[in-house]
């Protein structure tokens, strides 16, 4: 049977809220089409050898799993550059897609290097993004659910995946979402983002399947569920800022106390 | 006078609540810090015997009402937030509801459940005697972000008191709040040293599964659910602590209970419990650790233990047309895979509704369905209805493990489908997230009642 090997970026330790989702869907999609999807995990500390490997997904991580993998990754830069730019499909999630940026600043002003695939930077702040997002995007409307502190500005030159419809996006102010550099996707929609976005998870494995195998048609699959859920995600945006700071402490109060009423 | 007042207009608003018809739990809280901010500081200083708060991420409101039970049958007046709002204005708001006019508490001893994040502002003010954490799990990373900062309120909350802890040494991260301690002695854990082979389980969610003190990734001799187990350092950094109190055998576990032993200080107590799946057993040594700690008579806090029935809505059996369902809530991936392993998984056929909402009670964010393994459920070839604002996205999950489900387009069309395929005599499982669980418990009531 004809098979694809997907990295998977340090499962562990970046998977904070279903970013498994992602894998399961690649590899579910893969076989309902006849293929075989055969997922190996990058662990930090062990080698991991890149060669013949297909695609490579990165998930979201808490900032102290994040920083364990960062310098990790940072042995791999050159190989993940060179895949990259000759069209290995990537997806990253969220501090994945932070740390294939240029750089990360944490909140004590300390600098993380990145691997510098995509020509961005991100800024860690106070205030996380949370709530349901829509974003316009080369492959469609997608959906998903943000929730990250970081800020990240993408520097001129560097193409957005989408534009914001509903939600934050990289840093709440430029009305751009994620990045895209060729193949290599990066995105603050976790949710999980391809589950409910089949044409983003199709685009990668149509990428993955040309290159091995010179393939290029996916056989249709039955979406119908996929797009009931997605229209849910956009009916209820939700999206907010939190701040954990006393000031704003009293207005959640207030909020539990309209909330009892 | 002013908190001779402040008690009077807490109590108005809370029966004016009531009879509203709406929770009512918040607001009198509310309304005591507007006229006596100091009255909740007053009243728990007087309680004779001091606070105790429970706090964790699952497990609270369970635990919490065994230790009342256990207190109750000591013989303690007990003031409690029992309904589970377990923000600041819940627990003001039962302390304000067990005063007399005169400012002076008619319980002797207050159990109050606090959210993670109120720890801190709660523990401050009523300076508890006794904490007890029971674990630390992904949950509602809308609200808090993530893990590592839940452990930090904690840590920050128990700094705040001059309490005892008692912590769950199978939770590396709980184990390590040991250092938030305000005396190193004032420590004791409980922990399960044995479980059968077939309640033991593979690691499904790696929460917290790196050392609390250098960040090396635990080894695990053993794993009971999720990360908590028997772990240690590779580093020597740190490893679990010898509890106090453990379940050192279980001699029954099904989904009519569980029967195990305890052994504390040196002498072994069998118990017997009403509630099955090993985080359930993780409630019940908890209460059993503070109830040791607290000089309880073992055999009180066994009677306790053995005629406690499930929190509201954690495990609840309604008779319905001649069908058995079981209602158990679903809050988070390892409280689900929980659920999935002690009543669904290897039962062939089962009839199940899984209900999810995402309100703010339930959690906005529907992410967490994917962490759940679900995969296992199709083996049994399960007969699966989704309902609930979410009911589509849990749909799709469910078709990405093996399992076709049944949408249904509101809860009550949900029960109807559900029953719809339970022959009279058979069982059916309802799995809800919070606010799903209470539309359905009203949508079952209505129904037993017709």
């Amino acid at each position: 049977m004809r098979s694809l090997r997907v990295a998977h970026l340090y499962p562990r330790d970046l998977n904070v809220y279903g970013d498994l989702g992602n894998v399961i869907t690649l590899a579910k999609r893969l076989e309902w089409r006849g293929y075989r999807a055969e997922v190996l995990p990058v662990e930090p500390g062990r080698s991991f050898d890149f060669g013949g490997i297909d695609l490579v997904f990165g998930g979201g991580g808490q900032n102290s799993g994040q920083l364990a993998c960062a310098s990790d990754l940072l042995r791999y830069r050159d190989e993940l550059c060179k895949m990259s730019a000759a069209g290995v499909p990537m997806l990253l999630i969220c501090g994945s897609y932070q740390l294939f940026g240029r750089e990360f600043i944490d909140l004590a002003g300390r600098r993380v290097p990145g691997l510098g695939i995509f020509r961005a930077g991100t800024t860690a702040n106070r205030e996380r993004m949370i709530g349901n997002i829509v974003i316009d995007s080369p492959f469609g409307q997608l959906v998903g659910f943000e929730n990250h502190s970081g800020r990240t500005v993408l520097e001129a030159g560097q193409d957005a995946l989408g534009t914001v419809r509903q939600g934050f996006g990289n840093n709440g102010g430029t009305g751009d979402e994620g990045a895209v550099s060729g193949n290599t996707i990066g995105t603050y929609l976790h949710g999980p983002v391809l589950p409910k976005n089949p044409a983003l998870a199709d685009h990668l494995l149509r990428c993955a399947l040309r290159r091995r195998y010179g393939i290029d048609e996916l056989e249709p699959l039955d979406d119908e569920l996929a797009v009931r859920a997605a229209r849910v995600a956009t009916d209820r945006p939700q999206g907010r800022k939190i701040v954990l700071r006393p000031r704003r402490r009293r207005l959640h109060r207030l909020a539990a106390v309209v909330r009892g009423l | 006078m002013r908190e001779t007042a402040a008690i009077a207009v807490a109590w108005g608003t809370a029966t004016l609540s009531r009879r509203l018809g709406r929770g009512g739990q918040a607001l009198p809280g509310a309304i005591v810090d507007r006229i006596a901010p100091e009255l909740p500081r007053k009243l728990a200083a007087e309680l004779p015997h001091g606070c105790i708060l429970v706090t964790g991420t699952n497990g609270k409101t369970t635990t919490t009402k065994l230790i009342v039970a256990a207190l109750r049958r000591g013989g303690e007046t007990v003031v409690t937030n029992a309904s589970g709002a377990n923000l600041r204005g819940g627990v003001v708001s039962a302390l304000v509801s067990a005063a007399d006019l005169r400012c002076r508490s008619r319980a002797t001893i207050g159990v109050f459940e606090v959210d993670e994040a109120s720890l801190r502002l709660v523990g401050a003010e009523l300076q508890p005697r006794h904490i007890v954490v029971l674990n630390i799990f992904r949950d509602q990373l809308d609200r808090y972000g993530e893990v590592d900062t839940t452990a930090d309120l904690l840590a920050e909350g128990i700094a705040a008191t001059g309490a005892r802890l008692y912590l769950n040494a199978d939770d590396a991260r709980v184990a390590s709040l040991a250092g938030a301690a305000a005396e190193p002695g004032r420590v004791s854990y409980f922990g399960i040293d044995q479980l059968p082979a077939g309640l033991t389980a593979e690691r499904t969610a790696a929460d917290s599964d790196r050392c609390p003190k250098c960040g090396e990734r635990l080894t695990f001799g053993r794993v009971f659910y999720s990360h908590l187990g028997h772990y240690s350092c590779p580093n020597g950094d740190f490893a679990r602590p010898d509890p106090d109190v453990a379940v050192t055998g279980v001699s029954r576990a099904d989904l009519d209970g569980t029967e195990f032993s305890v052994t504390a200080g040196g002498s072994v107590q069998r118990m017997r419990y009403g509630l099955s799946g090993t985080y359930n057993l993780y409630n019940a040594l908890a209460a059993v650790g503070l109830a040791t700690g607290l000089g309880l008579d073992p055999a009180v806090t066994a009677e306790a233990v053995r005629t406690t029935e499930a929190a509201f809505g954690r495990v609840e059996k309604t008779e319905l047309q001649g069908r058995t369902l079981w209602l158990l809530l679903i809050k988070n991936p390892a409280g689900f895979a929980q659920v999935l392993d002690t009543f669904l998984v290897g039962r062939s056929h089962p009839r199940v509704l899984i209900a999810v909402n995402d309100l703010p009670a339930d959690g906005r964010d529907v992410s967490w369905l994917w962490d759940v393994p679900l995969e296992g459920l199709s083996r049994g070839g399960p007969e699966v209805v989704t309902a609930g604002t979410r009911a589509a996205e849990m749909a799709l999950r469910l078709h990405y493990a093996g399992t076709e489900a049944s949408v249904a387009s509101s809860v009550d069309d949900g029960i109807s489908r559900l029953l719809a395929g339970v022959p009279r005599g058979g069982d059916a499982y309802i799995l809800p997230t919070y606010t799903a669980m209470l539309q359905i418990r009203k949508a079952l009531r209505r129904r037993v009642h017709e």
